[in-house]
């Protein structure tokens, strides 16, 4: 599989965000934060967001991960930067996408980012990708 | 309800913290779990889900999201708003392999955006195997102050 500068890489879906992965990433991370967790203390905030728990960063970061694996197979990430412009919210329908900005001795540069299906883009950033060889 | 700013010196001050540093093995059940979660199949060869380089260096490292937040002197646990992570890979995260993992605080500054006012603090973390770098964890937060 040839891969050239401008490239889309396939999107990946999750079609709705769960509340209830998020409460075994809290578990696992050891996080306090209600946000992952209890849909009042969301409510509660002066953000308008509703009664629906926000999405761990690392999460939406997955999303994105998992489409980098998907296209250049497990093991292919060696750097990823990310931004966090927006929150992802239990119930969210989002995909992750990414272009392909450079190419230099066998790895891809890549623009990514995770957008709800709206099209609002909820994280930002850059990946480093170890091409497939073969 | 209004909270006292924490006097701006006891923010700087961070910089140069050390965390005592340790070791951690990523369990098989703690990956399964893990990539579960972000909505994957389980990784091939025993590999662990990238996302393991959030969390791993914060236990590993002697330290936790709790005290993470009271180093920032958080308002609450609702006022920590992520600004970036940055996170490099030299090989695969593994499971069943123990890890180094030592870390500290590199920057933490007063930062007023328009009368906002905030402290931004970055957390940077190492992961080696047998010596030999493995990732590295930058993760860079905001203390946000009396915006809740």
């Amino acid at each position: 599989m040839s891969i050239a500068v401008g490239d889309n890489i396939p999107p990946w879906e999750m079609p709705s965000v769960s509340a209830e992965k998020m409460k075994t990433m809290a578990a696992i991370l050891r996080d306090p934060n209600p946000l992952h967790w209890d849909r009042d203390a969301v409510a509660a905030l002066p953000l308008g967001l509703g009664r629906r728990t926000i999405n761990q960063g690392p999460l939406g970061l997955g999303y994105i991960v998992n489409m980098l694996h998907a296209w250049q197979g497990p093991g292919c990430l060696r750097r990823i930067t990310m931004t966090f412009p927006q929150v992802v919210l239990d119930g969210d329908h989002v995909v992750a996408r990414g272009t392909v900005q450079s190419l230099e001795g066998g790895l891809a540069h890549c623009k990514v980012w995770l957008e709800h299906i709206d099209g609002r883009h909820l994280l930002a950033g850059n990946a480093t990708v170890q091409i497939r060889q073969g | 309800m209004s909270h006292p700013l924490p006097p701006e010196s006891s923010i700087t001050a961070l910089v140069g913290h050390r965390f005592p540093g340790g070791r951690y093995t990523i369990a098989h059940w703690e990956n399964t779990l893990l990539t579960d979660c972000t909505g994957a199949e389980p990784l091939p060869d025993g590999q662990a889900h990238p996302i393991a380089l959030f969390h791993v260096p914060f236990l590993g490292g002697g330290t936790s999201i709790a005290e993470l937040f009271a180093l920032g002197q958080a308002e609450s646990d609702l006022s920590i708003m992520i600004e970036s992570y940055d996170w490099e890979f030299f090989s695969p995260l593994l499971e069943n392999l123990e890890y180094d993992i030592s870390g500290g605080i590199t920057l933490a500054e007063r930062r007023d955006d328009d009368g906002r006012i905030y402290d931004r603090i970055r957390f940077d973390f190492e992961l080696a195997d047998s010596g030999t770098t493995a990732a590295r964890s930058t993760i860079t937060w905001h203390f946000t102050r009396n915006t809740l």
